[in-house]
């Protein structure tokens, strides 16, 4: 019970990391493909009132996950080894390039391409450290596969996030590319779930109840996916700007949720399950009350805080 | 070199690199969270001026310790998988307690104390600030209980070679937090202190926005003079509390191979592979004065009665410590001068201190990271001390893995200290005047984000 319930929390962090990170990445991406500069300056003061909290989530995730699962922690880390240094050399140039530019340091130009460069090589390889973990360890085209689809997961994101933040011809803008982002995301979706049974740790789908969760939750997937490709170029209603990010974030949360359902209880392929990996009681408790009861809904009304101050059009770009 | 040793090396530049900006950050936020307090009492525009100029100081440093402290949190699993596998049921619940206690609230607040200046109310302004310095040193809370649990180990149990918590008040008030807490929060007032004095004390050499400079100067001088004796006085405390549970930390600082050395070694170049100092200056007593003896007797351990594999490595920690303690004797000094000029009136005149005062802004960032070179390096060979060998702990990794991260850091690390450096110069050249609320119409290009609407 203790043990389920923590691996429950430890997916809330990587699922709120994913989306929130998800939006700010992906707006990252999106600056590199733009060309305007008061555009790209508008867009990465977006990212800068925000970035902070959303990578409390990741940080809150690994930690969660070396409290619990300390034999995890230590195991799965190596494994990504190289990926994950990757993802924390462009991250500390994301933190830095983004304060930069919006203190008005001088060569502002050039840490907007590095932010955007940055934020392409953190998506890409968060998802290589995706790919690896079920390629145990093994660095192939699956590792590629799979970095491609969470950065254009991202990039979609980032998309939907900047056409509801923008208005005029930059929300417009958003709106087709964002619908080709997820276009693009949905088909490299589709090849994972098809390469993934010939992996090295194909997904477990035994027993009817994992069957049918598992379909439900691409059911959910597709349904996102749909409402966000016909809502993205649509700028009338007042639901335009709210639909395609709601969509791709029920479509994001159910993808990770439907891998998670067929690898449950296995954490690390082929063999190592959350039970072999807990921590004693003593810890449990511990993390359990002071973290996931105490803390993390104050965590959440942080976020909410954060992100409310700052809610509304962005009003430079144009109009 | 070895996996362990490349690991290590790696750990001791990014964690280096992490506590340089922590070491300012912290106490500027307490700093701000001041200012601003008074500038809402008060309405008085030099505080909002001191308010705005300082938080552009503080803001890329902040960023810059954020992201490198994510590096170390993950460093703990990908570098250190049989430390995180073996202490995570201890070290992991306290490090997740600063995440959400810490972390999070400064995550959570640092955007309005950024930029939400004029566009939220004074109230949530000040709420945003006083949030981010709980945070931060609620952040230094708990890492130094999760260090001192390393130094000083308690309330643990041993079951199939992984550490379980038997007791969490004995586990974070371990024997030495109490007092590396008092101590670490002094060392950042102290190194925030100074920057800001000497910051201040550069305007006042080119006769720029005096009232700006007069008062970061005297508020920065004014609380060296109270935290300085302090916490000289607190670093004996932790030396008292702390090195009889260590004795061969306490021998390496000192510099001592051979027992019975009353002396107080003030230079050293230790041999490590011989047992010996290859030069010395020993000055006679001082060694037992150190030791609340002035009867010339007491001597520190020596570090020839422990076995070879046991052995810190006297060079970083002997030299660490004097770093420390030579610092801390320059900032007493400039307190000590300070206050008899401020006695003489003559504190705004002294064109020759406030220059002394100019090249002394980083001397509490360095006082600082001597400290933790001693106390780090000064507990090896072992991660818990007595407990947990360094070499049982590191990640089976491929050596040209490892490789990359050491270089990748490295360069990163350089261009992101330049690029740092390059940012605070050009803040301070180009000053306070722009942050005075009555030029706020004439400076259209540099005032930070107009852009978001609230």
């Amino acid at each position: 019970m203790i043990t389920s319930l923590w691996v429950l929390e430890v997916l809330v962090c990587f699922l709120m990391y994913a989306v929130l990170d998800g939006y700010d990445l992906g707006v990252g991406v999106a600056v590199l493909f733009e060309r305007d500069g008061g555009r790209k300056r508008s867009m990465v003061e977006s990212v800068a009132v925000g970035w902070d909290g959303n990578e409390t989530w990741l940080v809150l995730g690994v930690i969660s996950l070396w409290a619990g699962f300390p034999l995890a922690f230590g195991t799965i880390l190596p494994h990504a080894y190289l990926p994950l240094v990757v993802v924390l050399l462009s991250l500390i140039v994301r933190g830095v390039s983004v304060e930069l530019v919006s203190q008005s340091s001088s060569l502002t130009r050039r840490w907007t391409t590095a932010f955007g460069w940055a934020s392409l090589l953190a998506s890409f390889a968060q998802g290589f450290a995706l790919g690896t973990l079920t390629s145990l360890g093994s660095m192939n085209l699956f590792c590629v596969l799979s970095g491609l689809t969470v950065t254009a997961a991202y990039l979609a994101l980032g998309y939907a996030y900047t056409k509801r933040k923008s208005s005029g011809s930059m929300r417009k803008k958003a709106g087709r590319r964002g619908r080709i982002a997820t276009a693009v995301m949905a088909a490299l979706l589709i090849e994972v779930l098809f390469s993934i049974s010939s992996t090295a740790a194909p997904l477990n789908l035994h027993s009817p109840a994992r069957v049918s969760a598992f379909a439900v939750l691409l059911l959910f997937a597709v349904g996102g996916v749909v409402a966000a490709l016909v809502t993205f170029t649509r700028d009338r209603r007042p639901s335009a700007d709210t639909v395609p990010i709601g969509g791709l974030i029920v479509a994001v949360v159910s993808v990770l949720l439907a891998l998670v359902v067929a690898r449950y209880p296995v954490l690390l392929p082929p063999n190592l399950t959350v039970d072999a990996a807990v921590s004693p009681r003593n810890t449990m408790l511990f993390v359990l009350i002071g973290i996931g009861l105490l803390n993390m809904p104050l965590v959440l009304a942080y976020n909410v805080f954060a992100h409310r101050v700052f809610r509304g059009k962005l009003e430079g770009g144009d109009s | 070199m070895s996996l362990v040793g490349l690991s290590r090396w790696q750990f001791a530049i990014t964690v280096m690199f992490h506590m340089a900006f922590p070491a300012i950050t912290v106490g500027l936020s307490i700093f701000l969270c001041v200012i601003y307090g008074r500038y809402w009492r008060s309405g008085n525009p030099v505080h909002l001026q001191m308010f705005r100029f300082w938080r552009r100081i503080f803001a890329v440093g902040f960023a810059i310790g954020v992201v490198a402290g994510v590096v170390i949190t993950f460093e703990m699993g990908l570098n250190w998988g049989g430390y995180a596998a073996k202490t995570g049921p201890i070290i992991g619940p306290i490090i997740g307690m600063e995440v959400v206690t810490a972390f999070a609230v400064e995550a959570g607040f640092i955007g309005v104390l950024l930029y939400g200046d004029g566009r939220v109310r004074q109230r949530t302004m000040f709420l945003a600030t006083l949030m981010v310095s709980i945070g931060t040193i609620l952040s230094s809370t708990w890492i130094i209980a999760a260090n001192s649990w390393m130094q000083t180990p308690a309330g643990y149990r041993i079951v199939d070679g992984q550490y379980q918590p038997v007791d969490w008040l004995k586990v974070i008030f371990n024997p030495s937090f109490v007092w590396r807490w008092w101590h670490m929060l002094g060392g950042v007032l102290l190194s925030a202190a100074f920057v800001v004095a000497g910051i201040g004390a550069w305007y006042l050499r080119k006769g720029r926005a005096m009232a700006f400079a007069r008062r970061s100067v005297s508020i920065g001088l004014g609380v060296a003079a109270i935290v300085i004796p302090l916490q000289i006085y607190l670093g004996d405390a932790v030396a008292g509390h702390e090195l009889p549970l260590q004795p061969s930390k306490l021998a390496a600082l000192e510099g001592n191979w051979a027992p019975g050395n009353t002396g107080w070694v003030l230079f050293d170049i230790p041999d490590q592979q011989a047992a010996r100092n290859l030069a010395e200056l020993n000055i006679p007593c001082f060694g037992s004065v150190v030791n609340h003896d002035l009867s010339c007797k007491t001597a520190p351990p020596g570090l020839s009665s422990f076995p070879a594999a046991d052995r810190p490595n006297v060079a970083a920690t002997f030299w660490g410590f004097r770093i420390m303690f030579f610092a801390s004797l320059f900032m007493f000094g400039a307190a000590f001068w300070a206050t008899v000029l401020r006695m003489r009136r003559r504190l705004w005149t002294a064109r020759r201190f406030h220059r002394f005062l100019v090249w002394l802004s980083p001397v509490g960032i360095v006082a600082i990271l001597g400290g933790w070179v001693t106390a780090e390096a000064g507990r090896q060979p072992w991660l818990v001390y007595g407990q947990l060998r360094t070499s049982d702990a590191v990640s089976a990794l491929a050596p040209g893995e490892v490789w990359f991260s050491v270089i990748g850091f490295s360069v990163l690390y350089v261009v992101m200290f330049v690029a740092y450096l390059a940012y605070l110069v050009r803040s301070v050249r180009i000053g306070p005047e722009r942050d005075h609320p009555s030029t706020e119409d004439d400076q259209p290009v540099l005032e930070p984000r107009e852009a978001v609407a609230t």
